[in-house]
């Protein structure tokens, strides 16, 4: 079963076009990676998959339902990161976290057992600072208990690893993984190709405007395979993305 | 000193300006101000100006008028600036000039150049130009003379306005600094009526106040406007000391930069009053309404605003009611019952996500419908308004009536309903239509758009004096008799507000994406 479909998705900006006729499909169980170069349209993609958007045309399926901003049922089952992660900035971590939990529809109970244990896992134990005062990696921990705590199906992430220490990265993608094992979906945005290589199931690698040029299985990589474009094999996913992307080395002599 | 990166970063302010003047209602709020201020210059200028120096000549006093004038425009200009915020906004703060190669001495002046070249800036300056020109035209003295007492009074004026500003945001972010705050505007309000009796009684003390008045800014800068020689250059060496020790304040404030206070729990608590509250709105709204609670609770500015709401009420009503007397005194009450329908909230409640910046995100990724944070936070501000009518109405019965009407307790109860609805019901579209980012940090200063100015300035005048105005064309309009009439205004007012949830919400959903764009800083 597909748990994200996505039809001839278009999201226009006034006259500037972000994503054009974009489709593809993400199998449950799968951890997708989103690639694409910076202003892409990845982030505007994930905006329209959890309704922080409204597509110009095409429609979001998740979990075999079509999918808009004011389907509550189906912001019930998602978990999202975004890339501004949206905090409250004079909230404590754990005030914060209660808050998700409790609009979540989780109980009391519930609530204050999976605060604590996140809390403690992320290491954000430090209750006399409040979500302003935290480090950058320290507020996007936060957010990615927030994106959790309810248990999602299908969690969206964008750019989830970065500024966070190794340690966070490695328990996150060990969670990641065993997320994936119980049946649920990860689609995620990043620009850290060994990491897509090592956690992603699947790729898909978009250009501007949010056209998408590639989409396959990376796992091949893994067991010394080769991604194939057009006929031709890429032994990595960089080279295959640097492809795809426009690789360009300008030399500028005074640097 | 790097006088061309300090060009650049100025031009780089204007070229930012000019960015948000290119949009639609930039360009509308361009032609507004524009023409708002050239209005207001011209007749300033020709009215002001040129007649307040015509009467000074004429009356023989000219130094005295003149000193009086500039001091009155000398303290509005502080008031308005440090009550209201104009002209304090700042556009690079210290941290980000850092990026840039320029030392510590160039950043200050770059900040402060720029802030001295505010529209808000210039309107003193026109007015204060005006006089000057007045007085020179009608002979009572030396045109460089006084250009130069303009310029140097000027530029005191924004660096006192500046220090002031400090001292009192500092204030603020102290434990127990609204209180403080509180007790020396209540001085402030009562000094006039205060004074009068003690003066009459001692009049030597208006001898030694009008020595003291000689050695401020505008007295100097009066002296050097209307005299010549060695007496207008003592005018200008006195606003020179003056500039000297307020720069010197200026700098030693700036060098030791506040720690910002957010108010802290010492053990953060799984059920607190807020959510204990929350909960009357049941379980979809109730989390949204202790949110909001919450996060206002920890706003300095709104912790300084909302408990002051019901003092200033008290003070309206004694200062208004001893001037107008007896006879005034129900539409003075009626006045200060309306007033109080929004003056705790109102300037929040007019741009309800201006200060949730990367959190409003959040909201939208609720498993709610796109407007319930909307419809929470305006309920939350209208109950915190409705708290305050009722121990006003408990102490207006106490304190107030020669003889004790229940009708006129309806009907300005009534009448606070009616502004506490009407007002939140507006608020709701000003915050969609004319949002801005605030700054959450701050205790005092103008974080509301035009139309949002509009509405909380605007209400607050209309409502001091309508019931005023009304009372003299009508006197027996404004009486406990017309209660049942307050009642329906309130009805009607409730109606509107109810409209404009169920509308506003509808535009919000359309809104949502520019009002992302705008809170996150991207536009």
């Amino acid at each position: 079963m597909d748990a994200i479909r996505i039809t001839n998705l278009v999201k226009h900006y006034g006259a500037v076009t972000a994503v054009e006729n974009l489709s593809l499909s993400v199998r449950s169980g799968r951890i997708f990676g989103f690639l694409g170069p910076n202003g892409s349209g990845k982030s505007t993609t994930i905006g329209c998959l959890t309704g922080l958007l409204d597509p110009t045309s095409g429609t979001v399926e998740l979990l075999g339902e079509v999918f808009d901003s004011e389907n509550a049922a189906i912001k019930k089952r998602i978990g999202v990161m975004p890339e501004t992660l949206g905090l409250f900035d004079p909230l404590y971590a754990q005030e914060f976290l209660a808050f998700v939990a409790r609009m979540f529809g989780l109980d009391e109970v519930t609530t204050r057992q999976r605060v604590t244990e996140l809390l403690d896992a992320l290491e954000l134990t430090d209750s006399s600072k409040t979500l302003a005062e935290y480090s950058t990696g320290m507020r996007k921990r936060v957010a990615f208990a927030a994106a959790v705590i309810h248990s999602p199906e299908v969690l969206f992430l964008d750019e989830p690893f970065e500024s966070i220490d190794p340690a966070g990265v490695a328990l996150m993608k060990q969670w990641l993984r065993r997320f994936a094992d119980q049946g649920r979906t990860v689609f995620m945005t990043t620009h850290v190709l060994e990491t897509v290589e090592r956690i992603c199931h699947d790729i898909a690698i978009i250009t501007r405007p949010g056209k998408l040029v590639w989409e396959g299985d990376v796992t091949l990589l893994a067991n010394d395979g080769s991604l194939t474009y057009n006929g031709q094999e890429f032994r990595t996913l960089e080279s295959l993305f640097l492809h795809l992307t426009g690789e360009k080395y300008t030399d500028l002599n005074w640097l | 000193m790097n006088f061309q990166l300090i060009g650049v970063l100025i031009r780089l302010r204007y070229r930012l300006l000019w960015a948000k003047t290119r949009t639609r209602n930039g360009k509308i709020a361009l032609f507004f101000a524009g023409y708002l201020l050239l209005v207001m210059v011209i007749s300033l200028l020709a009215a002001g100006g040129v007649g307040a120096g015509m009467t000074a000549v004429r009356s023989g006093k000219g130094t005295l008028i003149a000193g009086a004038l500039l001091g009155g425009i000398y303290a509005q200009a502080i008031v308005a600036s440090v009550v209201l915020g104009f002209g304090m906004t700042a556009i690079f703060s210290e941290t980000e000039l850092r990026r840039y190669p320029v030392r510590a001495l160039e950043r200050r002046l770059t900040r402060h150049f720029i802030g001295i070249v505010d529209p808000y800036w210039l309107l003193f300056l026109a007015l204060d130009l005006g006089i000057a020109l007045g007085l020179y035209l009608f002979g009572a003295g030396s045109f460089w003379f006084g250009l130069a007492a303009v310029l140097l009074l000027f530029c005191s004026n924004y660096v006192a306005a500046r220090v002031l500003g400090m001292l009192v945001d500092r204030l603020m972010m102290k434990k127990g600094g609204s209180a403080i705050m509180l007790v020396c505007m209540m001085l402030l309000g009562f000094l006039p009526a205060t004074l009068g009796p003690v003066i009459r009684r001692h009049p030597r003390i208006l001898d030694a106040v009008a020595r003291l008045w000689q050695s401020t800014p505008p007295a100097g800068a009066a002296v050097a406007m209307t005299q010549s020689n060695l007496a207008a250059l003592s005018g200008l060496g006195l606003i020179l000391l003056w500039m000297a020790a307020l720069l010197a304040v200026l700098v030693v404030l700036e060098r030791r930069p506040p720690k910002t206070r957010v108010a802290q729990a010492s053990k953060v608590a799984w059920e607190t009053p807020f959510d204990r509250i929350g909960a009357i709105f049941g379980p979809q709204t109730g989390p949204l309404v202790a949110h909001w609670l919450r996060f206002y609770s920890r706003h300095n500015r709104f912790r300084t605003i909302y408990p002051l709401a019901l003092p200033l009420a008290a003070f309206l009503q004694f200062f208004l009611g001893r001037r107008l007397g007896s006879a005034g005194s129900f539409p003075i009450s009626l006045s200060v019952f309306l007033i109080l329908g929004f003056i705790g909230t109102g300037q929040f409640a007019v741009n309800q996500f201006g200060y949730v910046g990367g959190g409003f995100r959040r909201f939208l990724l609720l498993p709610t419908g796109a407007a319930a944070a909307f419809r929470a936070g305006s309920y939350m501000f209208i109950m915190l308004s409705a708290a305050l009518i009722l121990p006003a109405a408990v102490l207006w019965s106490l304190f107030m009536p020669a003889r004790f009407d229940p009708r006129a307790i309806v009907m300005l109860v009534a009448a606070s309903v009616f502004s506490l609805f009407l007002f939140h019901g507006i608020g709701l579209w000003t915050s969609l239509l004319g949002p801005r980012r605030g700054n959450y940090n701050q205790s005092f200063g103008n974080d509301l758009s035009f139309a949002g100015n509009i509405v909380v300035v605007g209400g607050m005048l209309s409502l001091l004096f309508l019931p005023q105005v009304a009372a003299k064309q009508w006197p027996n309009a404004i009486t406990p008799d017309y209660w049942l009439v307050a009642i329906l205004a309130a009805l009607l007012a409730a109606v509107f507000y109810f409209t404009s949830l169920h509308f506003a919400t509808a535009l919000f959903r359309v809104k949502r994406e520019s009002l992302m764009v705008l809170l996150e800083g991207k536009s």
